[in-house]
C-alpha cells in the first residue's frame, strides 16, 4: 500500500506540474472526466490518436516546408489541424506554438515557419514524453492495485 | 463709373471670401460628415455672396438713379438758364442800344437845331446886311443893328433851347442874346456903338478886317435884361467886361469860312456848351461881314440821360472823341475849376466813380484805339463790387465826333434772371436730392424685400438639404449598425469565449482570476449593450422579422421568472408570476422576442425596486372566454378595470379581427414597488436613450434602450405598452400582445380537477404578494387554502388543525362551514413551507424540522427552497423524508406539480394499503420530485446556480407522473423514463399535456449527464483526436453519435437510410440502441449535425450547402452546428451564411455545446 500511495502522490505531483508548466490545460481534465467504466482506456486512446496524427502532421509540415515553392495554404491547413487536435487533448503549449505558426504562415515567413516547426517538434516531443510518463505512472498504479487519483 | 463699381464689387466679394476663409477652418470639425459640412458651407457662402451681390446691385441702382437725377437737374437748369439768359441778353442789348440812342438822337437834334438856327441866322443876317449894305451914316448903321437885333430875337425866342446867339460884326460890334438858366433870365448884350466906325471897314480887304476883328477887345459891353417872353427891355443896361459872360464867336472861329463846332464852357452854366460858328458872307461872297455863333447847352442831353437812367438805372455819359466829358446821367459836375478857369473834364476824372471806373476800363482795354465799328460791348465788367454791361457807341459828327457810353448794372437786366436761375437751381437740386433720397429708400425697401426673400429661399434650400442629409445619415446609421451586427457581436463573443478559456486555466493567481472575472463581467455587459443597440437598429432599419413558431408561453415566462428570482433574492424583492388559467398554453410567435420583452421589463423593475415585489401578471382577453367575473388581485382591481374601459374602444376592432384568425389578445402587467416613474415621463421612457430620471444613470446605470426595444417589439407584435397609474408606490406597466394561437389548442386550458381530491393547502410563505396570489388562485380552483407568513403562525395553524383532527370533533374545524372533518380526513393536506421560514442562521431549524416531522404522514410537505439553500439543509430534509422540493419562486405550474405529486402519493399509499403489499424496497424508496426550472437558453449563465441542486445528489429514483393516467409501476428506471419522454417529445409534439411531464424527467433529474439523451447526432470531423473527444463527450451526454471523417461522408450518410448506416460507433446501452433504431425510421435520420469547418475532400461549408440544398426538396431542417478553431469574426458570419444554425469553437466547451444543442433541438421540436 505504501508503494501505491507513493505512486499516487508521484502521479498527483507530476500531473500538477504538468498543469503548472502549461503542458496541459483544462481540456485534458475534461478528457479525464469523460473516461469511465464504459471507456476505461479513453484518455490513452485519444492521446495515442493524437500522437499518430501529430507525427503525420509534423512529417507533412516538414515536407511542405522543404518544397521549392512553399504552399502556405497547405501548411496552414496542417497547422490548423494540429492546433485543433492539440487543443482537443489540452496540449496547451503545442497549441500556442500552433497559433504563432499560423500567424507566421499568414505572413509567409519561411524562416519563421521553419523555426516554428522546430519549436513545434520540440514541444510535441516534450508533451509526448510527459504524457507517456503520465500513462506509465498510471499503469504502475493500476499494476500496484491502486486507483488512479482523480484530478478534478 | 463702371470700373469703380466693379472695384467695389471686387472688394466686397473679396471680403466675403476672406470671411469665408476665416470661417471655414474654425467650423471644420474632425468628423466623418466632413463632406456634408462642406456642402453646408458652400450653401452658406452661396447665400452670403448672393447677399453681397444684392447689396452691390442695390448700390449700383442707387448710384445710377443719382446720376440720372443729377443730369436731369443740370440739363433743366442749363436750358432754362441759357435760353432765358440769351434772349434776355439780346433784349438787354437792344435796350441798352435804345437807351443810348435817345440821348444821342437828342444830341443830334440839338446839333441839328443849332446848325439850323445858325444857318437861319446866317441867311437872315445876309439878307439884312445886303439890304443895309453900305450904310452911310450912323443912323443907317443903327437901323441895321436894330433890324438885326429884332431878327435875332425872333430866332432866339423861337428856340428855347438856345443858350445864346451872338453876332459879331466885322467892325467889332457884337450883338448877343443870352439865357441864364440858373436865374431864368434873358439878357441882351451889345457892345458900345461909339467906338465902332460905321464905314471903312466894309469892303476893305481881308487884312484890314482882320485888324478890325482884333481891335474890339477894348470895347465896352453892355448887358440889359429882357423879358424872356416878349423881349421887352425890363432893366437898365449895365456895363460888363467883354467875354465875361459868354463866348462870342469871333472871326477866329471860322478861319476858313466854314461852319465850326466846338464845345465851350460857360461861366454861367455848369454844363458844357455846344457852340457853332458860321460866317456871314457879303453878297459877293468875298468877305465875311459877320460871324454868327449859336451856343446850345448840352444840359438837356444830361437831363434826358437822367430821366432815362432814373427809369432804367445805370449810367450814361457822352464824351468827345478825345475823352472830354460832355454829358452824364449823374449830377456830378462836368467841369472842374482850375487855375485857368473852368475846364472840361476827362471821363476818367469824373467824380462819379462808376463812370470813372467804366472809362478807365474802356481806356485800359482799348486805349484810344476804338475798334473800327466804334462800338464796344463789354459784358460782366466788374466795377467795384458789381457787374455791369458797358456799351459805347461812336457818333461821328462833323468836327465833333462823340462817344456815348452806357453802363447798366447787370443786376438791372439779369438780376431777376440770375436770382431766378439761382432759385431754380436750388430748387432743382433740393428736389433732385429729395427724389434721390426717396428713390434710394424705395430701392432699398424693394431690394430689401427681394434680398430677404432670397435669403429665406437660400435658407430653405439649405434646410431642405440638411434635412435630406440628416435623414440619409440616420438611415445610414441604422443600416450601418444593422450591418455591423455580426462584426460587433463576434469579437465580443470571442473576447468572452477567450476569457472563459483563460478562466478555466488553473495557473492563474487569485488576483489575475479576479481581474479576468471583472473583465468578463464588463464584456458581458458590453455585449448586452451591443445587443440592445443592434436590436434597436435592426428594428429601425426594418430588418427585424418576427418568427412565427409555436411556443409555450407559460413555460417561457416561468423560466424567466425563475431566472430573475435568483437576482431578486439578493435584495429581498419577491418575484411573482401570476398567469391566469385562461391563458392559452401554446401560442404562435417569436418566443425569443416575447421573452426579451419581459426580460427587459422585469430587469428594469428589478433595477429600480429595492424592496417589495415584482409581479408579472398575464391574462387573456379572448372574446369567447372573457368574463367580467374574473378576480383581480388586491388593489389593482380598480385600476385595471379602469384601464380596460379606456382601452375598450381600441381593442374592439382588434378583437373583431382576431376572431377570424384565431388571435388572442394577451394582457400583461409588470407591477413593481420601486421608485416609480413621474407621470410626465410616462411617454418618454419608451424613447431611445431616455431615462425617467437622468440621475438614475449614476445609481443604476443602463442606457435607456431597454424600454425602447420593448416598445418596438410590442408594436411589432401588434400590441401596445404604456405606463398605468397605480395606487401606491412603484410602476405599473401594462401591455398587450396580439398572438396567434394554434387552431387545435385554442381555448383548451389546463382544466384542473383538484376538487375531486378535496385538497387542502397550507401556504407558509414569506412573500406576501406571492402568497396571496397563490391562495387566490387556489381558492378559485376550489382548493381550500390557508396562509401563514411566519413560523409561529404556521405552528399555530398546524396545532389548531391537527388537534381538531385528533379529537375528531366535527364542529371543531378551523373554518367552520367550509371544511368538514370527514372530508378532511379523506382529503390530502399539503403544507407548502418556505425554507426561509426556518431559522437557518442558528441550529434552531433542526428543531423546527423535528416539530414539523410530527405532522409527517398527516400532511404532505412541499418545500420551497432558495437557490442558495445549503446542501446540509437539503440533506436533512431528504433524510427526514421531505422529498417534495421546488425552487423559489412558486407559481401555478409548480403548484400544480406539487398538488399532483401529492395526489399521486396519496393514491399510491391508498393502493398500497389496499393491496397490503409490503416490500423492503418500498420502505426505502422515497418519491422524490424535484421540479426544476426550464433550461432556458437565455439564462445559460445561471445554469450553475440551477444545477446546484440536482447534480451533487444523484437521484435514486424517479417517477414519471402523467396527470391523466395512472402509472401502475412505481419503479421506473431512469433510462426508460428518458426514452419515453423523448419519444413523446419527438414523435408527438402536439401532446401538450406531456410537456410538463417532460420537464420533470428531461430536466435536471437526468441532469448534466444525460441532457442530450436520445438525440442522434452526426459528427463530421477529420481530426481523429477531436473526433474521438467529441464523440465521447456527446455520448456521455446521452446522445447517439455517428462520426464521419469529412463533409462528403456527412452528406452521404444523410442520403442513405439510417438503418443501413454502418458507421455508428457505439451506443451507451443495447436497449437504447434498439429503441433509437426503431424510432429513427419514423423521423429524420439525425436530430443534429456537428460539422467541422475545415475538412479534407469537402469542407464544412460546402457540406452544409449541399445538405441545405437537398433539404429544399423535403422541406425539413436539420440543425447544423459549426465547429471551428478559427474563432474569428468572419467565420461565424460565413457559417451562418451557408446555412448553419450555430457555432462552436474548439476546444469544445461542454456546457456551451450542451446549451447550443439543446436550444437547437428544442426549437426544431
Amino acid at each position: 500500500m505504501d508503494v501505491v500511495s507513493q505512486l499516487q502522490r508521484q502521479f498527483v505531483d507530476f500531473t500538477t506540474s504538468l498543469y503548472h508548466e502549461g503542458f496541459l490545460d483544462d481540456q485534458f481534465t475534461q478528457l479525464q472526466k469523460l473516461q469511465d467504466e464504459s471507456n476505461p482506456e479513453f484518455v490513452a486512446e485519444v492521446v495515442s490518436l493524437f500522437f499518430e496524427d501529430s507525427e503525420n502532421l509534423l512529417n507533412n509540415l516538414a515536407n511542405a516546408l522543404q518544397q521549392q515553392i512553399v504552399d502556405y495554404k497547405q501548411v496552414d491547413a496542417h497547422v490548423h489541424q494540429f492546433k485543433g487536435s492539440s487543443s482537443s487533448i489540452g496540449a496547451q503549449r503545442v497549441k500556442n506554438v500552433c497559433a504563432a505558426f499560423r500567424n507566421l504562415c499568414e505572413g509567409k515567413n519561411l524562416d519563421g515557419c521553419i523555426r516554428c516547426l522546430q519549436q513545434l517538434k520540440l514541444e510535441y516531443s516534450l508533451v509526448k514524453s510527459k504524457l507517456e510518463t503520465l500513462f506509465r505512472l498510471e499503469q504502475q498504479i493500476l499494476a500496484a492495485g491502486g486507483t488512479v487519483p482523480s484530478m478534478a | 463709373m463702371g470700373s469703380v463699381l466693379r472695384r467695389v464689387f471686387k472688394k466686397i466679394s473679396g471680403f466675403s471670401n476672406y470671411f469665408e476663409r476665416n470661417q471655414s477652418p474654425r467650423s471644420r470639425r474632425p468628423f466623418h460628415r466632413d463632406v456634408e459640412q462642406e456642402e453646408f458651407q458652400y450653401a452658406s457662402s452661396h447665400c452670403l455672396s448672393s447677399y453681397y451681390s444684392v447689396f452691390v446691385a442695390r448700390l449700383a441702382i442707387m448710384v445710377m438713379l443719382a446720376i440720372l437725377i443729377g443730369l436731369l437737374t443740370l440739363l433743366t437748369w442749363h436750358f432754362t438758364r441759357v435760353y432765358t439768359a440769351k434772349s434776355l441778353e439780346n433784349l438787354a442789348f437792344g435796350l441798352r442800344y435804345e437807351i443810348l440812342q435817345r440821348p444821342i438822337l437828342r444830341m443830334w437834334n440839338i446839333l441839328n437845331s443849332t446848325v439850323e438856327i445858325t444857318t437861319a441866322q446866317v441867311r437872315l443876317s445876309e439878307y439884312v446886311i445886303r439890304r443895309h449894305s453900305n450904310p452911310v451914316n450912323q443912323a443907317q448903321q443903327v437901323e441895321l443893328y436894330e433890324v438885326m437885333r429884332d431878327v435875332t430875337w425872333a430866332l432866339f425866342a423861337s428856340r428855347k433851347a438856345l443858350n445864346a446867339i451872338t453876332i459879331n460884326y466885322r467892325n467889332g460890334f457884337v450883338q448877343a442874346f443870352h439865357r441864364d438858366r440858373r436865374s431864368n433870365s434873358t439878357f441882351y448884350i451889345y457892345s458900345d456903338l461909339v467906338n465902332y466906325s460905321i464905314s471903312g471897314s466894309y469892303g476893305t480887304n481881308t487884312l484890314s478886317s482882320l485888324e478890325g476883328w482884333s481891335g474890339n477887345i477894348s470895347a465896352t459891353w453892355y448887358r440889359e435884361p429882357l423879358d424872356p417872353a416878349t423881349g421887352e427891355k425890363i432893366g437898365k443896361a449895365r456895363k460888363i467886361p467883354p467875354d465875361d459872360l459868354i463866348n462870342i464867336a469871333g472871326y477866329s472861329q471860322v478861319p476858313d469860312g466854314a461852319a465850326s463846332w466846338h464845345v465851350a464852357v460857360s461861366k454861367y452854366t455848369d454844363s458844357p456848351l455846344l457852340s457853332a460858328a458860321l460866317p456871314v458872307w457879303d453878297s459877293a461872297k468875298e468877305s465875311i461881314v459877320a460871324v454868327v455863333g449859336v451856343t446850345t447847352a448840352l444840359y438837356s442831353v444830361g437831363q434826358l440821360m437822367k430821366e432815362l437812367v432814373e427809369f432804367h438805372s445805370g449810367h450814361i455819359y457822352l464824351t468827345s472823341q478825345e475823352g472830354w466829358l460832355l454829358a452824364t446821367s449823374t449830377n456830378a459836375p462836368l467841369l472842374k475849376n482850375s487855375t485857368t478857369g473852368t475846364q472840361l473834364m476827362m471821363a476818367i476824372d469824373s467824380e462819379d466813380h462808376v463812370i470813372r471806373m467804366g472809362a478807365e476800363l474802356l481806356k485800359r482795354a482799348y486805349g484810344n484805339q476804338f475798334p473800327p465799328s466804334h462800338e464796344v460791348h463789354v459784358e460782366n465788367a466788374r466795377l467795384g463790387h458789381q457787374l455791369y454791361y458797358i456799351d459805347s457807341f461812336f457818333l461821328n459828327l462833323q468836327r465833333l465826333p462823340m462817344v456815348g457810353v452806357i453802363i447798366i448794372p447787370r443786376k438791372y437786366v439779369m438780376g431777376k434772371v440770375d436770382e431766378r436761375a439761382f432759385k431754380t437751381l436750388v430748387i432743382l437740386i433740393s428736389a433732385s436730392l429729395c427724389i434721390l433720397a426717396v428713390g434710394c429708400v424705395c430701392i432699398f425697401i424693394l431690394t430689401n424685400g427681394v434680398s430677404k426673400e432670397m435669403k429665406l429661399r437660400a435658407e430653405l434650400i439649405s434646410h431642405l438639404d440638411a434635412r435630406r442629409k440628416a435623414e440619409a445619415s440616420s438611415n445610414y446609421k441604422s443600416q450601418f449598425l444593422a450591418n455591423m451586427s455580426h462584426e460587433l457581436r463576434t469579437p465580443m463573443a470571442a473576447v468572452i469565449g477567450l476569457l472563459d478559456i483563460l478562466m478555466c486555466d488553473d495557473c492563474l493567481t487569485n488576483e489575475q482570476y479576479a481581474t479576468i472575472t471583472q473583465i468578463r463581467k464588463c464584456s458581458t455587459a458590453l455585449l448586452r449593450l451591443l445587443n440592445n443597440i443592434l436590436d434597436l437598429s435592426k428594428v429601425e432599419s426594418g430588418k427585424l422579422v418576427l418568427e412565427e413558431s409555436e411556443f409555450d408561453l407559460g413555460r417561457e415566462l416561468e423560466g424567466l421568472v425563475d431566472m430573475f428570482s435568483v437576482q431578486c433574492i439578493n435584495h429581498s424583492v419577491e418575484t411573482v408570476l401570476d398567469l391566469s388559467d385562461d391563458m392559452p398554453r401554446l401560442v404562435q410567435g417569436d418566443s425569443a422576442r416575447v421573452v426579451q420583452i419581459f426580460a427587459n421589463l422585469i430587469s428594469n423593475s428589478i433595477k429600480f425596486t429595492t424592496s417589495g415585489y415584482i409581479v408579472l401578471r398575464g391574462w387573456c382577453e379572448n372574446p369567447n372566454t372573457y368574463s367580467n367575473t374574473r378576480k383581480f388581485p388586491l388593489n389593482q382591481k380598480e385600476s385595471r378595470c379602469m384601464h380596460k374601459m379606456s382601452l375598450k374602444q381600441h381593442t374592439n376592432h382588434t378583437k373583431r379581427s382576431c376572431k377570424k384568425e384565431d388571435k388572442v389578445i394577451l394582457w400583461f402587467e409588470v407591477d413593481d414597488t420601486g421608485c416609480g416613474i413621474d407621470p410626465s415621463k410616462w411617454e418618454s421612457v419608451f424613447e431611445s436613450f431616455e431615462q425617467a430620471d437622468p440621475s438614475t444613470t449614476r445609481t443604476h446605470g443602463g442606457t435607456g434602450l431597454g424600454l425602447c426595444i420593448v416598445r418596438t417589439l410590442v408594436n411589432k407584435m401588434g400590441g401596445e405598452i404604456k405606463v398605468v397609474k397605480k395606487n401606491g408606490p412603484g410602476t405599473l406597466m401594462q401591455l398587450y400582445l396580439l398572438l396567434n394561437t394554434p387552431p387545435d389548442t385554442a381555448g383548451k386550458h389546463c382544466s384542473l380537477k383538484f376538487t375531486d381530491h378535496s385538497l387542502m393547502v397550507l401556504l407558509a410563505l414569506n412573500g406576501r404578494m406571492g402568497r396571496s396570489i397563490m391562495s387566490q388562485w387556489l381558492q378559485k380552483n376550489q382548493v381550500f387554502t390557508q396562509e401563514a407568513s411566519e413560523w409561529h403562525e404556521l405552528t399555530q395553524i398546524l396545532r389548531e388543525l391537527f388537534q381538531a383532527k385528533r379529537y375528531e370533533e366535527p364542529r371543531e374545524c378551523s373554518r367552520p362551514g367550509e371544511l368538514h372533518t370527514r372530508e378532511m380526513k379523506d382529503s390530502v393536506f399539503i403544507i407548502v413551507v418556505d425554507i426561509s421560514l426556518l431559522d437557518l442562521n442558528t441550529d434552531i431549524w433542526r428543531e423546527q424540522l423535528n416539530f414539523l416531522n410530527k405532522y409527517y404522514g398527516k400532511a404532505k410537505f412541499a418545500w420551497i427552497l432558495n437557490h442558495d439553500t445549503s446542501n446540509t439543509v437539503k440533506m436533512e430534509l431528504r433524510s427526514k423524508g421531505h422529498l417534495l422540493m421546488v425552487n423559489r419562486p412558486l407559481y401555478q405550474a409548480k403548484m400544480v406539480q406539487i398538488l399532483e405529486a401529492a395526489i399521486k402519493e396519496r393514491n399510491l399509499e391508498l393502493r398500497k394499503k389496499l393491496n397490503t403489499l409490503k416490500s423492503t424496497a418500498d420502505g426505502d424508496s422515497h418519491e422524490c420530485l424535484e421540479i426544476d426550472p426550464i433550461q432556458y437558453d437565455a439564462a445559460s449563465s445561471d445554469d450553475s446556480d440551477k444545477s446546484e441542486m440536482g447534480s451533487p445528489n444523484p437521484v435514486k429514483e424517479s417517477h414519471i407522473l402523467k396527470p391523466t393516467e395512472f402509472s401502475n409501476t412505481p419503479y421506473v428506471t431512469v433510462e426508460n423514463c428518458v426514452v419515453k419522454s423523448n419519444g413523446f417529445s419527438t414523435n408527438d409534439p402536439s401532446q401538450v399535456r406531456s410537456t410538463l411531464c417532460d420537464r420533470l424527467c428531461s430536466g435536471k433529474v437526468v441532469g448534466e449527464h444525460k441532457s442530450l439523451g436520445g438525440l442522434r447526432i452526426l459528427l463530421a470531423e477529420d481530426t481523429p483526436v477531436l473526433q474521438r473527444v467529441a464523440t465521447i463527450m456527446l455520448e456521455k451526454l446521452g446522445a447517439t453519435v455517428v462520426a464521419v471523417g469529412d463533409g462528403k461522408q456527412a452528406v452521404d450518410s444523410l442520403k442513405i437510410t439510417p438503418s443501413a448506416d454502418g458507421c455508428r460507433r457505439d451506443s451507451p446501452t443495447e436497449d437504447y440502441r434498439g429503441r433509437t433504431e426503431t424510432e429513427i425510421r419514423d423521423g429524420p435520420p439525425y436530430d443534429l449535425i456537428v460539422m467541422d469547418c475545415q475538412m479534407p475532400k469537402m469542407d464544412g461549408y460546402e457540406a452544409t450547402k449541399e445538405i441545405r440544398k437537398s433539404e429544399m426538396e423535403t422541406g425539413s431542417h436539420i440543425p447544423i452546428v459549426a465547429l471551428t478553431a478559427h474563432a474569428m469574426s468572419s467565420d461565424e458570419a460565413k457559417c451562418l451564411e451557408v446555412g448553419m444554425d450555430a457555432y462552436l469553437t474548439k476546444p469544445i466547451d461542454c456546457k456551451q455545446m450542451v446549451s447550443t444543442i439543446l436550444s437547437l433541438t428544442r426549437r426544431s421540436v
